[in-house]
């Protein structure tokens, strides 16, 4: 059983000041510090996560699945600190992801749903990481280690990084439907239903992914304009929106079990949110 | 019905509010030492820990170690052993994800971020753990084949310490967050896990060098990490066991003064 | 607000969720971008696309067509009674939907064994990797349509239920599907 945190009674106003004493009183005070703190662990991640995919281990836009052995063994050569290093980022801050699951699931429990939609949704993103992320990062690892490795075991790592990267996605397919579902059931209105609704589109972009498997080149490659970048707009798009609609979400938290209220209309935010926070 | 560790409005002192069940973690609490004895029992016994393989080893040096008729059970027995043993830390962290439902929080997002990471780093521990019974499995393949499943089995196995930085500084704050005149773990508790947290990040860098600090072998990567990690099964073992104790020493003296009341 | 005022005011504007409207919106917006890389891919090779294109049978294409065509009146026939509050014809109509859509989705289960009978499978060629990508993921949303025929008659069945906002909702959904058809039909089967 957990032990009931009393608010103060009175409406505590944040100080104003520096920075870092405003911060360190939002840690000691604000009601709603963990809900906060998760919600910027989930944006220096993504802030870390991305400049590292794309331009420290460069390894996206990925490279082509035509590429000869020995092309993909200079790609690999060209990389060998690149990828040690970036990962290695990757690697320390992975466990960020599960506070990002951990948001996402409280947001399901805020709402009228079962809190079976919550823990189904923490299991299949916690483990979704090992064969999505971890595994490919540490094959792409191997790969870098050895320059004089034989070119045919560089490329088995090769196909497996890249394959697991897109060829995992039922893990989101799926955890995005029950996402959708749950905002759709819900009637706390803690998120509006057209979010529902891009969860399906995020849902149907990963089953668009799948044919990687199949195809070498074109635009259903790895690489390819559909299965990658087209995906990746797609689901740059869902990102930004949900890291917005969690911000929105954590605003208007009461706490409560019923709805959700709405923001308040008036330009004077400031005033009415902190009163709302008491 | 409230579930189990519902934040209860009237607080744990009503005794009209369900009692957490609480029977059987004591048996889960002393399966750790069980578990930490054949842990510690297996790798003493793998030759690859003892000393710990050099990753400049060439092809064939690594084929001959899979292949040295002395080291093949031992590689094979206490991998196995490992292998059926290796999940044994999940209960104990689910414990520590149940204390963290008992301190003072508003919501229970520590919890679920714990619960998050309770599962990753035994199973890529396994993933280390099947690539090393594999090149243990065939020793006559080819050098390079039993090399670079020894490369996969010793990087994983270095490289898993996401999920624990994860668990440790989930757990740090969540501690700092706990505000309540007697909190469920001291505070040194969540420096020790900051502590822990930071003597893990490096072995995350292990790919970048075959030789020195970083390297699989290395003092950061491999006696840093594997330390770290045995102290914090220790100190949090002990610490986990006194928190458990006091928390069935409260219900009884609930169920006394119910009694006497 | 109350909830049945501010419902009211909406269906003013548009009919059942803005929220769907947006979705409708954005999987429009993807499938363009699917149409531009096909019609960008067939411009660069015209003759192959061509000789593909002609292994389609375009009258399997317009019995196609015409059965979604077919659902989407049914189903516009449907709102128009619910609205009314017929709710017997209502349900009636939603089972039609239904039934127009099984049988698209049978005659396009056909018409794929029958190409692939032909030797044109998945990876065959760019065209065919397009026709089945095409198909295949408007397959998804048809199926995804017979859900969302569901909660249609979930919400028809009982005097407890019946949102309109619900039903129109879920009929815009339906006619996106029809509309999607629609477009993937005169690109790949028409277009010569």
């Amino acid at each position: 059983m957990s032990a009931v945190l009393t608010p103060p009674a009175s409406a505590a106003t944040p100080p104003s000041g520096p920075l870092h004493h405003r911060i360190a009183w939002h840690l000691r005070h604000n009601p709603k510090r963990e809900l906060w703190l998760a919600w910027w662990t989930v944006v220096v991640f993504y802030n870390l996560f991305f400049p590292v995919f794309f331009i420290v281990a460069q390894v996206q836009p990925p490279p082509q699945p035509t590429w000869d052995l020995a092309t993909q063994v200079h790609w690999f050569h060209e990389r060998q600190l690149g990828i040690p290093i970036g990962f290695g980022i990757i690697f320390a801050i992975g466990g960020m992801t599960a506070i990002n699951n951990a948001l996402i699931a409280y947001s399901m429990r805020r709402m009228s749903v079962s809190r079976a939609f919550a823990y189904s949704y923490l299991i299949i993103y916690s483990l979704s990481a090992i064969p999505g992320l971890y595994l490919l990062c540490i094959a792409l690892i191997v790969g870098t280690l050895r320059p004089e490795r034989d070119p045919e075991a560089v490329g088995w790592l090769y196909d497996f990084a890249f394959l697991s990267f897109d060829g995992t996605m039922g893990v989101f397919l799926i955890g995005s439907l029950i996402w959708m579902l749950a905002i759709l059931l819900d009637k706390n209105r803690v998120f509006p239903k057209w979010f529902g609704y891009l969860n399906l589109c995020n849902a149907l972009t990963e089953v668009v992914v799948a044919p990687c498997w199949i195809f070498r080149r074109g635009v259903l490659a790895w690489n390819g304009q559909i299965a990658w970048w087209l995906d990746m707009v797609v689901f740059g798009v869902y990102q930004i929106t949900f890291i917005v609609m969690l911000f929105q979400m954590i605003r208007r938290e009461d706490f409560g079990t019923g709805p959700l209220p709405d923001l308040p209309r008036k330009p004077k935010v400031d005033r009415s949110d902190v009163e709302a926070a008491a | 019905m409230s579930e189990v560790g519902e934040t209860d409005a009237e607080g744990r002192g009503s005794p009209r509010a369900a009692l957490r069940r609480v029977d059987g973690e004591v048996i889960l609490l002393w399966t750790l030492p069980v578990a930490v004895t054949l842990w510690v029992a297996c790798f003493f016994l793998f030759p690859g820990f003892n000393p710990p393989m050099s990753p400049t080893m060439p092809a064939e040096q690594v084929a001959a170690f899979y292949r040295d008729p002395a080291h093949l059970p031992e590689i094979r027995y206490s991998m196995i052993v490992f292998n059926w043993f290796g999940v044994c830390l999940v209960p104990i962290l689910t414990l520590i994800v149940l204390q963290i439902r008992r301190m003072a929080h508003r919501t229970p997002i520590f919890s679920y971020a714990m619960l998050g990471c309770v599962a990753g780093a035994p199973t890529l521990f396994l993933v280390a753990n099947v690539c090393w019974l594999l090149a243990a499995f065939r020793p006559e393949r080819s050098p390079e084949l039993t090399q670079l499943l020894n490369d996969f089995g010793w990087i994983t196995f270095t490289i898993l310490v996401p999920f624990l930085i994860g668990q440790s500084v989930i757990l740090a704050v969540a501690i700092y967050f706990d505000d309540q005149p007697r909190p469920v773990f001291n505070r040194w508790v969540a420096h020790f896990n900051l502590l822990v947290a930071a003597a893990l990040v490096p072995a995350a860098f292990v790919g970048v060098a075959l030789t020195g600090p970083l390297a699989w072998d290395g003092f950061l990567s491999f006696w840093l990490k594997n330390v770290a990690i045995a102290v914090w099964i220790v100190v949090m073992g002990v610490v986990l066991g006194q928190a458990v104790y006091r928390e069935r020493a409260e219900y009884r003296q609930q169920g006394e003064e119910l009694v006497t009341a | 607000m109350s909830e049945v005022g501010e419902a009211r005011k909406r269906v003013r504007f548009v009919p059942g969720q803005p929220d769907m409207w947006a979705f409708v919106f954005f999987e429009t917006l993807v499938f363009t971008g699917y149409f531009g890389f096909y019609l960008f891919y067939r411009a660069r090779s015209p003759e192959l696309f061509l000789q593909a294109q002609a292994q389609l049978d375009l009258r399997i294409g317009v019995f196609n067509t015409l059965v979604l065509l077919l659902s989407s009146w049914s189903v516009a026939r449907c709102v128009q009674s619910s609205r009314a509050g017929a709710y017997r014809p209502a349900l009636k109509d939603a089972f039609l939907t239904a039934f127009f859509g099984a049988v698209f989705m049978v005659s396009k289960v056909l018409e794929w064994a029958t190409q692939i009978h032909l030797g044109n499978g998945f990876a065959s060629n760019d065209f065919f990797t397009y026709y089945y990508f095409l198909t295949g993921i408007h397959f998804v949303h048809l199926l995804i349509g017979f859900v969302v025929l569901g909660v249609v008659i979930y919400q028809l069945r009982s005097p407890a239920r019946r949102s309109q906002e619900l039903i129109e909702t879920c009929a815009t959904y339906w006619h996106t599907v029809d509309f999607l058809w629609v477009l993937i039909f005169a690109l790949l089967y028409v277009v010569r």
